[in-house]
C-alpha cells in the first residue's frame, strides 16, 4: 500500500533530520513550517472531511480518520525529537551555570584551606564550540 | 608495560612529589564516601595537585576530600561524570605549571603506577594524549561479558577503529596541555568517554594506548555502570544538540 511507503519515508526522513549536523536556523524555521502546515492541514481536514476521505482512499486507506491518526504518530514523534533536542540546549546552559557556581565557590574554599588556586575567569563558552576564557594569574 | 618502568623513575617511591608539580589529577566524585579518602591520600602521595569535583553527592564525600589535602570544586547539582571531568580540566588547566592532566576513577580501581608510567609517556614527547588499556596484557581480570560490550564499543566507533583503541571506556587517561586546553566534554553524562574518542579522532593529537590494570574489587563492581546503560549512551552520542 502507498501509505506504507509514505509512513515509513516519514519516519526515516524524521530520524535522519534529527542526527544529522545541520544550522540552526534551518531546523528552527524548517520545524516552525512544518508545525503551520500541519495546523492548515488540520484545519481543512475538519472543514472538509469528504476530502480527506478522499485522500485516505488514494493512499489505501480505509477512512480519513485513520490518515488523521497516522499523521498524528508521525507529528508526535518529530515533536519528540525536537524536545528532546532543545532539552539538551537548555542542559548544556544549566551546565554551564552550574560550572561557573562551583568554579567560583571553589576558589574561595581552597584559598581558605590554604591551597593556592588560580582564578578562573570565566567557564562560560556560548555554545561550547569555544575555548572558555581564563586567566594565567596565581591568586594567592 | 607497566613493569618494567622502574619505581624510582615513575617517581611513585619518591616521598617528595616535587617531581609531579606539573601534574594535576581530576577525580570525579560521585557519592564515593566509604573509599575516598584513602584513594585521594593515595594518589596525593605520589601526584601532589589534586582536584576533587563533588558531583553533588549526598554522602559526605566533598567532606572526605576536605580532611585531605585535594582541592575541591563541589557541583551545587548533580551533572553527570563527564560535567565533573571537564569541570576539574577547566579547573586544573588554569594553575599554574599545570603541563599534564590525569583523569583517575574515585572508587580507587586503578594503580598508581599505571598513572605514573602513563604521565612518563607523555612526558617523554612520544603522545599526546596517553590512555588506558584494560584489554592488551591483564585481559583476564575483566569479567567476561564486560569484556565483550567494551570491545564492541570500540568496534562500533570509527574513531576507535582509525586510532586502533582496545579500550575506549577507560577512566584512566593522561592528556597534555594542548589537548586539555582544547578539549570541552559535551556530553555530561557517561557518553562522554565515547565523545573524547571521537574527537581525539577527528583531531590530530597523537594517541597512545598503554595497559593498566583494574582492580575489580566488590566495591568497585557494585559502582561500576550496568551494561544497559550502553543504550543510553548510543542513544545521547547519535541525537546531539542540532538547534
Amino acid at each position: 500500500m502507498l501509505i506504507q511507503f509514505v509512513l515509513v519515508l516519514a519516519v526515516l526522513t524524521i530520524m535522519y533530520v534529527f542526527v544529522r549536523r545541520s544550522h540552526a536556523i534551518y531546523v528552527q524555521a524548517s520545524k516552525r513550517i512544518a508545525l503551520v502546515l500541519f495546523a492548515l492541514v488540520n484545519v481543512y481536514a475538519v472543514m472538509r472531511p469528504d476530502d480527506l476521505t478522499a485522500i485516505a482512499r488514494l493512499l489505501g486507506v480505509g477512512r480519513g480518520t485513520d490518515l488523521v491518526l497516522y499523521a498524528l504518530v508521525v507529528a508526535f514523534m518529530a515533536g519528540m525529537f525536537s524536545m528532546y533536542q532543545r532539552f539538551r540546549v537548555v542542559d548544556r546552559r544549566y551546565t554551564e551555570l552550574a560550572r561557573t557556581v562551583a568554579i567560583r565557590e571553589a576558589e574561595l574554599i581552597n584559598r581558605e584551606r590554604g591551597l593556592r588556586a588560580a582564578q578562573v575567569v570565566s567557564v562560560a563558552t556560548g555554545d561550547g564550540d569555544r575555548s572558555p576564557v581564563v586567566s594565567e594569574e596565581t591568586v594567592r | 608495560m607497566p613493569g618494567k618502568n622502574d619505581p624510582e623513575e615513575t617517581g611513585v617511591t619518591t616521598v617528595d612529589g616535587r617531581r609531579n608539580e606539573d601534574v594535576w589529577v581530576v577525580i570525579p566524585v560521585f557519592n564515593e564516601a566509604p573509599v575516598l579518602e584513602s584513594v585521594v591520600r593515595q594518589v596525593l602521595a605520589v601526584f601532589p595537585n589534586v582536584v576533587c569535583v563533588d558531583d553533588g553527592s549526598g554522602d559526605g564525600s566533598a567532606e572526605a576530600v576536605l580532611r585531605t589535602g585535594a582541592h575541591l570544586v563541589r557541583h551545587p547539582v548533580n551533572l553527570g561524570q563527564g560535567a565533573a571531568l571537564q569541570t576539574g580540566l577547566t579547573y586544573a588547566r588554569v594553575q599554574p605549571g599545570a603541563q599534564y592532566f590525569v583523569t583517575y576513577d574515585a572508587d580507587g580501581q586503578h594503580r598508581l603506577e599505571d598513572a605514573a608510567a602513563m604521565v612518563d609517556v607523555a612526558r617523554s614527547g612520544e603522545a599526546d594524549v596517553v590512555l588506558g588499556t584494560r584489554f592488551a596484557v591483564h585481559a583476564d581480570s575483566v569479567p567476561l561479558i564486560k569484556r565483550l560490550v567494551l570491545r564492541l564499543a570500540v568496534l562500533l566507533s570509527p574513531a576507535g577503529r582509525k586510532l586502533r583503541l582496545t579500550d575506549a571506556h577507560n577512566g584512566l587517561r593522561v592528556l597534555t596541555r594542548p589537548v586539555a586546553d582544547q578539549l570541552q566534554i559535551s556530553m555530561n553524562g557517561m557518553a562522554h568517554a565515547s565523545e573524547i574518542v571521537s574527537y581525539l579522532g577527528r583531531s590530530k593529537w597523537r594517541v597512545r594506548e598503554i595497559p593498566v590494570s583494574i582492580r575489580y574489587t566488590e566495591y568497585s563492581r557494585s559502582k561500576g555502570q550496568s551494561l544497559l546503560n550502553g543504550v543510553n549512551i548510543l542513544f545521547d552520542l547519535s541525537v546531539r544538540h542540532r538547534g
